[in-house]
């Protein structure tokens, strides 16, 4: 028996998974370096596909498959989110390793980067929601000589709203813009979209984690020290879906 | 088989509504897969999501061995589920699926008709139980033990109370006589 042969009588063992540990990792080892060993494995892999598929089913409990394609996309979003922070953190580290005087501008210019990233990101992020969104809602807003309005992008996928918000002014001092969403049970207090210079504000935005569903969305002008759940301001927009 | 590529090709055109449809389509024959292997729903849940997470970063990666979308989806969720089986409090844990696994095994075959045969793929669940049950029982035995309980030969061994080629032997007769009978199987489209 040449040492070869255990691998050969092993085969359909590793395929299965019944290995020991110990034993998997000689196999996994051997591997790369066995082509004959690789075209075998992979047609028994090939071979005994459906074999699975002697498991019962399971009836996934309501709402599983929904949960299942939202992890799998805010997952990716969360990386997203989370890019420029692992970044920097890297790039830290990095300087910390090889000497802060010496590598100060390589850190700086990392940093750089993972500004830039972040910023990359999330647009890409904004964009994704843009371009998956099921429904759109416009709404225009007159502000004595300006003209502006409201639009939400709804994303029935990963359940996030795009909001922009664009040809406003700033907020009268002592106020601001404040985004609501309208539930069955009364309003929710969301973000403060802020315009600085006619540029449009956006906010990508979760849905609030209350048990009542979300009914529709509200913008008011709201006393700034207004921390309350209820609007106290003159409402620019209200929308029913 | 050509919806299954069509989805397999708009997975890899990152398609979101094909990511839900397949699953969809999938997430029964999956979680059964896992939670057979695990007998836990919640860890069942959470292997089954990794499964679709992998499924969506590597679809565009997959060679031309793996034509077939669902075995490649259920290789990979068995392998999770084995993965977590051996991370787990290996002793206590196992004494209980064995414990589980009498109480399975002493009821008939786990091979429910009612209303399944309008769950996509049940055909093919049908097959698979044929081509198992052409198989002699010491054979089945040890099919069901390795690949649907993740045990390894050594434990196998151990609860049959036969040695270790004997179940070695047994696993491989087994496999050559599966690989012949379920290679009619094809692809069926979600």
């Amino acid at each position: 028996m040449t040492p070869h042969d255990w691998y050969v009588e092993n085969r359909a063992a590793w395929v299965s998974r019944a290995l020991e540990p110990r034993e998997e990792r000689l196999f996994d080892d051997h591997l790369p370096r066995c082509e004959e060993c690789r075209q075998e494995v992979a047609r028994l892999e090939r071979e005994l596909g459906w074999l699975p598929m002697a498991a019962v089913p399971a009836a996934p409990r309501p709402g599983l498959t929904r949960e299942l394609a939202d992890s799998v996309l805010r997952r990716r979003s969360w990386w997203r989110r989370h890019a420029s922070g692992l970044a920097a953190a890297a790039a830290v580290a990095l300087a910390a390793a090889l000497g802060y005087g010496e590598h100060r501008r390589r850190a700086e210019v990392e940093s750089l980067l993972a500004e830039r990233e972040r910023r990359l990101l999330a647009v890409e992020d904004t964009l994704s929601v843009m371009r998956r969104a099921a429904r759109v809602v416009q709404r225009e807003i007159a502000m004595g000589e300006h003209r502006g309005g409201l639009l939400i992008f709804r994303d029935e996928i990963s359940h996030r709203w795009n909001v922009v918000m664009h040809g406003l002014p700033a907020a009268p001092p002592g106020t601001v813009y404040q985004f609501w969403f309208v539930t069955e049970t009364g309003m929710v207090r969301s973000v403060e979209l802020r315009c600085e210079d006619d540029k449009p504000a956006f906010a990508t935005l979760e849905m609030p984690a209350t048990p009542a569903p979300v009914m529709g969305a509200a913008l008011t002008v709201e006393p700034a020290l207004n921390r309350s759940g209820e609007p106290k301001g003159p409402e620019l927009v209200h929308v029913d879906f | 088989m050509t919806g299954q590529a069509s989805l397999r090709a708009r997975l890899v055109a990152r398609d979101e509504r094909a990511l839900v449809e397949l699953i969809e389509a999938a997430t029964p024959w999956v979680l059964g897969v896992v939670l057979g292997m695990l007998r836990d729903q919640d860890e069942a849940e959470e292997v089954t999501a990794e499964v679709f997470a992998t499924a969506w970063d590597r679809v565009g990666t997959l060679g031309d061995e793996y034509q077939e979308l669902m075995p490649w989806l259920l290789r990979v969720a068995r392998n999770r589920a084995i993965d977590r089986l051996r991370r787990r409090s290996r002793l206590r844990r196992k004494a209980a699926r064995f414990q589980a696994y009498e109480v399975a095994t002493s009821a008939p075959v786990p091979f429910r008709e009612p209303d399944e045969s309008a769950q996509p793929g049940w055909h093919v669940h049908r097959s698979v139980h044929a081509a198992l049950a052409t198989l002699p029982e010491e054979q089945r035995v040890v099919i069901r033990l390795a690949y649907f309980s993740g045990f390894t030969h050594s434990e196998i061994a151990q609860h049959l109370g036969v040695p270790m080629g004997t179940v070695k032997t047994r696993l491989r007769l087994a496999f050559d006589k599966l690989r012949t009978a379920l290679a009619p199987i094809r692809d069926w489209v979600p």
